[in-house]
């Protein structure tokens, strides 16, 4: 039984669509367990007196890449299979600074502002609706940015490709980076600790 | 820092190096592929592929790489048809041993060099295709004036080829026994001239005539 399930017919149209709110609900959870339901701890990341975004991210992401590139190596995800997004310069480079600036202001990302609104934050509604007044207002003038929508385009390439180097070793790469993320990260709340205890006395 | 952080960046640190160092080791070798190509470990006879499909083997896959129509009017039992584009994405179960055939040998060496490059270890071709099951499984022929070397194959290809349903021929003239690389082996490969491609066509014609 390979994967990607929904890919290789394991699970089949049905099931795909059924395991999408299964998945959903569990991105959901996790969100709110971490805390990340708060803009202002959101917003901490960005003023580095709360790192609780950075380790979430990351630890998902090294944990998701690792997960992925051992099946693969074993035989039971094809990763060949799994869909890789086109990289577009630019406009992803716009995209990003645009999504920071909007991460700052709201203190929410996309994923966090649902989590925030379901949990009745009134913040979080309002990010809810303003993302989709702005899906909806692009969507209506997208011929107007398609030129630059598509410029810079890259392919489907991943960093490792970017690199020249074997999947695996970008891999490593990533790992290392993470884990010494990882480390600063606990001496930067190591220090914020002892400030705020500091403080205190 | 708990010593549960401590041990998940541990596993961490130990699956990110053993990933650079596990794709280090996939990379294919071009010097090996070569070694395997001279030492004739790219490919596999059609007596061995005959037994193999008769004994059930659950880790053969047996990819056809001819046309549709080709692949209608006959294929080799257990075999499904594929494109060389269909290979590139194609995925097979880890323990896969590939058997790739096509009309002669160029597609299917084409075929095993790219599922080699893809990381497939286990990956052999029909290194004259269709015809060699035909000329070696299906139709088996005995020449009147037969080597002794050739007398021993005959009797095992016999076997088999009534098996897969097919029409093994003793005592027929020298010039009607099909040849290739396996004639010379059994030390008779200078006494008939070559056509394969016409012989293979031939026959499959003879077995659509018999309903096969």
């Amino acid at each position: 039984m390979n994967g990607p399930f929904a890919e290789t017919g394991v699970i089949g149209p049905l099931g795909t669509l059924l395991s999408a709110p299964l998945i959903g609900f569990a991105f959901g959870w996790f969100l709110e367990r971490s805390g990340l339901g708060s803009a202002r701890k959101l917003a901490g990341q960005f003023y580095l007196t709360d790192l609780a975004v950075f380790k979430v991210m990351f630890s998902a992401l090294l944990t998701a890449m690792l997960g992925a590139f051992w099946l693969d190596a074993v035989g039971l995800l094809d990763l060949r299979l799994v869909y890789l997004p086109e990289t577009f310069v630019l406009p992803q480079a716009a995209g990003g600074a645009l999504f920071g600036a909007g991460f700052l202001v709201a203190g929410l990302c996309p994923g966090t502002s649902c989590v925030a609104a379901a949990a009745g934050r009134l913040d979080g509604v309002g990010v809810v609706a303003g993302m989709l007044a702005g899906v909806f207002l692009f969507n209506l003038g997208f011929d107007w940015v398609a030129g630059f929508y598509n410029s810079t385009p890259l392919g489907a390439v991943t960093l490792a490709d970017l690199a020249g180097v074997p999947r695996g070793v970008g891999v490593a790469v990533v790992t290392a980076v993470a884990l010494a993320g990882f480390a600063i990260a606990a001496r930067i709340e190591g220090k914020i600790a002892m400030k705020s205890r500091h403080e205190g006395s | 820092m708990t010593r549960v952080h401590q041990a998940l960046a541990i596993l961490a640190a130990v699956l990110g190096l053993a990933a650079g160092a596990a794709d280090g080791r996939s990379t294919v070798d071009v010097s090996q592929l070569g070694s395997e190509i001279d030492a004739e470990r790219d490919h596999v006879e059609a007596p061995e592929l005959a037994e193999r499909i008769m004994r059930q083997d659950p880790t053969l896959r047996v990819i056809d790489l001819r046309t549709h129509a080709e692949f209608d009017a006959f294929h080799i039992p257990t075999a499904t048809l594929a494109t060389l584009d269909e290979l590139t994405r194609a995925t097979f179960p880890p323990d896969a041993s590939i058997v790739l055939y096509s009309e002669g040998g160029t597609h299917s060496a084409q075929a095993w060099m790219l599922l080699r490059l893809r990381g497939h270890r286990d990956v052999r071709f029909l290194r004259e295709g269709i015809y060699e099951w035909l000329s070696r499984v299906m139709e088996p022929r005995l020449a009147v004036d037969a080597t002794a070397a050739e007398r021993a194959d005959f009797a095992r290809a016999e076997a088999q080829s009534r098996f897969f349903g097919g029409l093994p021929r003793s005592s027929v003239p020298r010039a009607e026994v099909p040849t290739g690389y396996w004639t010379d082996e059994l030390g008779a490969g200078e006494l008939a001239s070559r056509a394969p491609a016409a012989s293979a066509q031939q026959a499959v014609a003879r077995i659509r005539r018999r309903g096969c």
